[in-house]
């Protein structure tokens, strides 16, 4: 009789634990998914609206796209090469909205189809954003030549940016000219960040 | 009769925290330079994200099965990074580490 009481107040227990490490998991698996990313930044990624804060101009036969700023109400920055601001072909990525540099002067993407051989590479464009304290963006190219790249001021909440859209030159990456680096400038001119695009220099 | 409902229950805990089409191909605690991951070939992957507890530079893309050509490359130090490819070729969903990744970081592709 002792014998069944004991084994009834061990399954007990161990039944407890079990529901127990059922329901963490569970309260867990409510904030995060299997990949550790917060659910609700996928949710506001679906639903929070995208402003356009640039343009990619049209060339040859490759179509104008925009650049586009979501800011989530997960608390991310997203920044978005895009056909339009509703299409699901968009390339980009996000940062926390309280440090939207993550740490640099220069927030980007670089984006292109082709490759991975700069001379198979059909389309090439940067996006970004900058610091209003940036006052000169430019692309190094493997070339040895430099090409500046226009900043559009862009208020995004409370804050200012600075945003651009760049597309390479066909003729360029046709002959294998490449970008090889994005540089941040100051008024010396003088390099307080330089991000590598990976094409080879 | 309980024992089934409770299977039940717990297994509709479990099913609840799954996402329907969502791979995740690569997660490590720490990404040397270099390091690499992809899916299987198919053709139904169209969207491809990394996503990174710090900020690190990383190469986002998908490759074809006949050219082995790139094609929506995305390159950033953002710590969501995502990109889209939306066509029937077979091909599978490629990420890479471009400097070292210090700490949790994961790609995850969506078909």
């Amino acid at each position: 009789m002792l014998r069944m009481k004991r084994k009834r107040n061990w399954i007990a227990v161990v039944g407890a634990v079990v529901a127990g490490g059922v329901f963490a998991g569970a309260v867990i698996a409510a904030q995060l998914d299997e990949r550790g990313i917060p659910q609700d930044l996928e949710a506001s990624l679906r639903s929070d609206p995208l402003v356009q804060v640039a343009d990619i101009p049209a060339d040859g036969g490759l179509g104008r796209r925009g650049v586009f700023v979501q800011q989530t109400s997960a608390g991310f920055l997203c920044l978005w090469d895009a056909p339009n601001a509703s299409s699901r072909a968009r390339q980009g990525g996000c940062n926390d909205t309280d440090d939207p540099f993550g740490g640099r002067e220069l927030f980007l993407s670089l984006a292109y189809d082709g490759g991975p051989a700069v001379a198979d590479v059909r389309d090439a464009r940067l996006i970004g954003l900058a610091s209003t304290e940036v006052p000169e963006v430019a692309v190094l190219m493997s070339d040895g030549s430099r090409r500046k790249v226009n900043l559009r001021k862009a208020s995004i909440g409370d804050d200012s940016y600075q945003a651009f859209g760049y597309r390479f030159k066909s003729s360029d990456l046709r002959r294998g000219i490449a970008p090889t680096a994005v540089l941040a400038l100051n008024d010396a001119g003088e390099e307080v960040d330089r991000q590598p695009t990976g094409f080879a220099g | 009769m309980k024992r089934l409902t409770l299977v039940l229950m717990l297994s509709l805990v479990f099913c609840a925290s799954a996402w329907a089409g969502t791979t995740t191909y690569a997660g490590n605690s720490y990404w040397p330079a270099g390091n690499a991951a992809s899916t299987s070939f198919g053709p139904g992957w169209y969207r491809n994200t990394f996503y990174k507890t710090a900020s690190f530079d990383t190469t986002l893309t998908f490759i074809d099965n006949v050219s082995y050509s790139w094609h929506s490359t995305v390159r950033s130090w953002a710590t969501f990074v995502e990109t889209h490819w939306l066509s029937s070729a077979v091909k599978k969903a490629y990420c890479r580490a471009n400097t070292t990744g210090p700490s949790w970081a994961s790609c995850t592709a969506n078909n």
